[in-house]
């Protein structure tokens, strides 16, 4: 059953470039490559309990081996199979994550988290130091070389290569799981000293799992900069930790392919809203800070949850989501529509329209326009909002009513 | 001489700024063992409603309104936000100010546009405090200094002179024991995330004068205050303290410094060789001086990682 779901899953997304557009098909490159990331990502932070707040010099790390190597094929210098180079990319992920997991993993917890986010910000400080290396301002950028009788010139031939490297690694990261040093990694997390009380050595344990991690980190990377043929040291900024980070989480950490489908729903979601709404990274922080505060296991886990439970007769769970959406609904709602009219009223041309002409044009939110002088367009986010959070204190409270507390024994006749 | 006394008189200021932000942030771990990733961004939404607000009433108006509505917006963060984390481990509460550190930077992008402000200095501290050996001193840097050292007297009074501040140290060392001997510690520890908040955004106010106030400002201070409070020690407020000045002199020297590695290797007579070796040797200490600070860090986990007046591993 779950082989045949994933076995469909790949042949879906192998016959993607049959219906889909070509931008749609960009869109998913991006995605599996960040779902990739992602599946990396969650090795150390999910499985191990490490969580990294600098994956980005890792990722990093591959993309300029990767175009480096581009560039070397380019010149002539030397040659390598194109489909190839992400392996470069891994092994340069592989290298770094060895050498940062050794200083990294010598403090667990908080630590290796701010240490993981210096490291990740020392390069990039460094990194306008360094325009041989990583590009300066203006990045690094190559061409893809042909390779026997692919040319690499299209879309489709691009993303065949990424779903080729997605599956694989996904693959072998499954694989990974079911090994010992797969079990000894979820150990990490449960309870180190135990694992120290068995013998094992746990920092070099660590080393091995950040440096697994790195090398995945480092082969998304690769397939970026060979989709991209350019990169910029912007990379290695904190703005790549963070959405890796975004992407696991709001997908789930505790299910192996929940950090992928939250990175490819992200993706998509933010390709669509980014052309809607410039506040679109708002919106992702505040849907990540809310999973966080009421659902830490994300929503993969949760829906699974509710499936599961569905699925064997206890409703309470579709029950109780069905209940609360009218409330996300109006909240959601009620704050994009007062964001979406502040940041629009804000705005510098807004602002300099108004001063040339001394009116307050209306701002057009939700396909309607909306007047800034009007009290309707202040009372309705408002009114939204309060009236959400009415329906979901509504929505807890009965349910404390109509559930009756849980006996034990009661079940039995 | 000039050049000595001005920097230690400006890395000294800056240090002191930083422990503005970094005493918060390792009062709060202190206490609750929460690393607040979103805590210099308390300093930044200082900064920012300081600009707003001196835009309509004055500079001093902002300096005190925009510190107490961020203490007002911490202790929200901490009611509303964190309390429903506590029980769910470390990387929950991580990962929650993460994201609140992502918003607010977000939302300060929405709202005032993802470019630096200007947020100037008033005109009555625009002239010299005082002359040191024939260059004068500017006041506002000074004013910055004043404003940090009455911070820090605040602060020592109230863990020292007060009530509230003997539980609050208490917490620190015991949060489990105090809770028990009937001591609301939850309302020990709002107050302590209100006035944590309240000196950031008191930093941001001040410091947004003095530094830029840009949306990334958040991000870079997040650095330093980690990096301050790891080197001092985490949970150690003296420590804080003696990091954020030593970071804020390392800081203002290495940036008036000219030199690099290769004028060191000099010394030995090997200047052609480093600089053929090129790359990191031949690197100007002041085109690096911002990365010194988390070298510095790295050398502390390596050599001494509970910092160095920490005592909890």
């Amino acid at each position: 059953m779950r082989l045949l779901t994933v076995v469909l899953a790949v042949a879906v997304l192998a016959a993607a470039p049959l219906f889909m557009t070509s931008y749609l098909l960009g869109v998913l490159t991006n995605g599996l490559i960040a779902a990739l990331f992602a599946l990396a990502f969650n090795l150390l932070a999910g499985q191990a309990g490490l969580l990294s707040f600098g994956h980005a010099a890792y990722f990093s790390a591959g993309g300029f081996a990767v175009i480096h190597l581009m560039k070397a094929v380019e010149s002539g210098r030397v040659s390598f199979p194109t489909p190839l180079l992400p392996l470069v990319g891994g092994l340069a992920g592989l290298l770094s994550g060895a050498v940062a997991g050794f200083f990294a993993t010598r403090r667990g917890g908080a630590y290796f988290s701010m240490v993981t986010l210096a490291m990740a910000e020392l390069l990039y400080g460094l990194a306008p130091s360094m325009p041989s290396i990583l590009g300066g301002e203006a990045g690094l950028s190559s061409m893809r070389m042909p390779w026997l009788a692919f040319d690499f010139g299209s879309d489709v031939q691009v993303y065949y290569v990424v779903l080729a490297w997605a599956t694989v690694s996904t693959g072998l990261l499954y694989v990974y799981n079911q090994t010992l040093l797969g079990r000894l990694t979820v150990g990490l997390r449960e309870s180190e000293r135990r694992l120290s009380f068995l013998g094992y050595d746990t920092h070099l344990l660590k080393i091995v799992v950040f440096a697994i991690s790195a090398m995945f980190s480092g082969v998304a990377g690769g397939l970026l900069v060979f989709s991209m043929e350019s990169i910029n040291y912007s990379t290695l900024g904190l703005g790549t930790s963070a959405s890796v980070i975004l992407n696991t989480f709001i997908g789930g950490s505790s299910v192996f392919l929940g950090p992928a489908i939250g990175a490819v729903f992200v993706t998509f979601f933010g390709s669509l809203a980014s052309d809607v709404t410039r506040n679109w990274l708002l919106y992702q922080g505040l849907i990540f800070a809310l999973i966080m505060m009421f659902w830490g296991d994300g929503l993969v886990a949760k829906a699974a949850d509710v499936a599961r439970d569905a699925a064997a007769g206890r409703t309470t769970g579709l029950v109780r989501a069905i209940r609360m959406l009218p409330a996300g609904v109006c909240v959601g709602f009620g704050v994009v529509l007062g964001v979406e009219l502040l940041s629009g009223m804000l705005n510098r041309d807004y602002r300099a329209a108004v001063e040339r002409s001394g009116a307050w044009p209306p701002i057009t939110v939700f396909w309607r326009p909306w007047h800034p002088a009007a009290i309707l367009t202040w009372a309705a986010p408002l009114v939204a909002v309060v009236f959400g959070v009415l329906l979901a204190r509504l929505a807890t409270q009965r349910r404390k009513h109509m559930e009756p507390p849980r006996v034990l024994g009661s079940e039995t006749p | 001489m000039e050049f000595l006394v001005v920097s230690a008189l400006n890395g000294l200021i800056y240090g002191l700024l930083l422990f503005m932000v970094a005493a918060g942030l390792t009062l709060v771990f202190g206490m609750m063992g929460i690393v607040n990733f979103a805590h210099a961004s308390f300093y930044m939404i200082g900064a920012y409603l300081a600009f707003t607000i001196s835009g309509i009433a004055g500079f001093w108006v902002g300096l005190l309104v925009a510190p107490l509505i961020v203490a007002v917006i911490g202790m929200g963060v901490e009611r509303f936000a964190l309390r429903r984390v506590y029980d769910h481990g470390p990387s929950q509460q991580l990962l929650l100010t993460f994201g609140l550190a992502f918003v607010c930077e977000e939302l300060i992008k929405t709202f005032y546009g993802n470019y630096p402000v200007a947020y100037l200095q008033p005109h009555s501290l625009d002239g010299s405090a005082f002359t040191v050996f024939g260059a004068s001193y500017p006041a506002y840097r000074f004013f910055v200094g004043v404003v940090a050292v009455l911070m820090f007297a605040t602060l020592y009074l109230l863990l020292h002179g007060t009530r509230i501040g003997i539980i609050v140290r208490a917490a620190v060392q015991r949060p489990a024991m105090v809770s028990a001997l009937g001591h609301n510690v939850s309302l020990a520890f709002l107050l302590v995330f209100g006035v944590g908040a309240w000196m950031a955004g008191m930093a941001g106010a001040v410091g947004g004068a003095l530094l830029t106030t840009s949306p990334t400002i958040a991000a870079q201070m997040t650095i330093l205050a980690f990096v301050v409070v790891v080197v001092g020690g985490l949970g150690s407020l003296n420590g804080a303290l003696l990091a954020s000045v030593i970071i804020g002199l390392l800081t203002s020297f290495s940036v008036g410094a000219n030199v690099s590695f290769a004028d060191f290797a000099a010394l030995f007579g090997q200047r052609a060789l480093a600089e053929q070796i090129g790359g990191l040797l031949s690197l100007r200490v002041n085109t690096i001086a911002g990365s010194l600070p988390v070298l510095l860090m790295l050398l502390v986990l390596l050599t001494r990682p509970a910092g160095l007046l920490g005592e909890r591993d």
